[in-house]
């Protein structure tokens, strides 16, 4: 039943969330496989404000810790770097996606089945924060 | 001068973005290794004979690199169904090289992403072999205060031809319809390098 009303509420509210001169947008969680430890959310976050906003963490319902990362990929190696902070300039979007900048969700509660959402919260250095309903979708990748 | 450039590069970067693999200058024969998943199958040099394989090493609480990867060879390897013979698609296997935290549950994870991939792992020094024999790396980190550690790890992965040899790699960022074409004209290399 929970489950239903969760895929009714992905249905009615717009995949987006802002607060202020901050927004959310494309969010998704892609279907974690099974027996992983730690996966992974994506979106654009949007500064329409007059000021620089930084984002300094996130946290996520259902998990023991979340983390900002980025993935860099230097002399063919794939390594990951937690990233303290990240400054969005007005008018800017940062593009969390595949290989770059990721949220990392790590040591699930349980794992999700498609239609699920996973709370985010994400934290500014000013103190605000921006909560985000972030679907679980199983990815198709394509040309 | 500025003109003629700005051409170059339009006219290059496409070209640029279409390189999705190397072509070893010579085949690389592969030693003897042997490796094994959680439903008793093994992965060795014998198994590498007479059809193509795309090797990728990860480990799998990889958040972001492995399940990208790994979604992007399902996609090439179905694009490349459409180029190639049925006998000769690529059968994709997945090493972990994190035998400790993988060994459960390596093949459901090779498996979420394609019913036909195969995931292994194994002991230390089988891994290091075919690590080494394909010019790979990895890198168990400094575990955190939970126990929790990451893995450094090739981001290309290995494609080995029909006599079991390694003939190039492919490289990030996957393109499905690039990577299907690169490996549908290495066949036809290969099958020339046969014929000669």
């Amino acid at each position: 039943m929970t489950r239903f009303l969760a895929f009714i509420l992905t249905l009615v509210m717009p995949l987006t969330a802002s607060a202020g001169d901050l927004s959310v947008t494309v969010a998704v969680v892609p279907l974690a496989p099974p027996g992983v430890m730690a996966h992974a959310a994506y979106f654009n976050l949007t500064n329409d404000g007059a000021e620089t906003r930084r984002l300094i963490g996130v946290r996520a319902e259902g998990y023991a810790m979340a983390h900002l990362h980025r993935s860099e990929e230097m002399a063919d190696v794939a390594t990951m770097t937690a990233v303290d902070a990240i400054d969005i300039a007005p008018g800017q979007s940062i593009v969390f996606k595949p290989g770059g900048l990721h949220v990392m969700l790590m040591h699930p509660a349980a794992m999700q089945a498609e239609g699920d959402t996973v709370l985010l919260t994400l934290k500014f250095a000013n103190g605000e924060t921006l909560p985000v309903q972030v679907p679980v979708t199983r990815l198709r990748h394509g040309s | 001068m500025r003109r003629l450039a700005l051409i170059f590069s339009l006219i290059a970067a496409p070209l640029w973005a279409q390189v999705q693999g190397v072509e070893l200058d010579d085949p690389v024969a592969l030693p003897d290794f042997h490796l094994e998943n959680d439903r008793g199958e093994t992965f060795d040099r014998d198994t590498l004979t007479g059809h193509w394989t795309l090797v990728m090493f990860g480990f799998l609480s990889c958040p972001d690199v492995c399940p990208f990867t790994l979604g992007n060879l399902e996609a090439a390897v179905t694009e490349t169904s459409m180029r190639v013979r049925p006998d000769n698609v690529p059968q994709v296997v997945f090493v972990s090289v994190d035998p400790a935290r993988d060994a459960e549950t390596v093949s459901d994870y090779a498996r979420y992403f394609h019913p036909d991939f195969k995931g292994f792992t194994g002991a230390r020094d089988q891994i290091d072999t075919l690590i080494q024999a394909t010019d790979s790396f990895y890198r168990l980190m400094k575990p955190d205060a939970s126990g929790y550690y990451e893995v450094q790890h090739s981001a290309s992965v290995s494609v080995i031809a029909p006599d079991g040899t390694l003939r190039a790699k492919l490289q990030p960022p996957f393109d499905p319809g690039a990577t299907a074409e690169f490996l549908a004209r290495l066949q036809i290399a290969y099958r020339r390098s046969l014929n000669q």
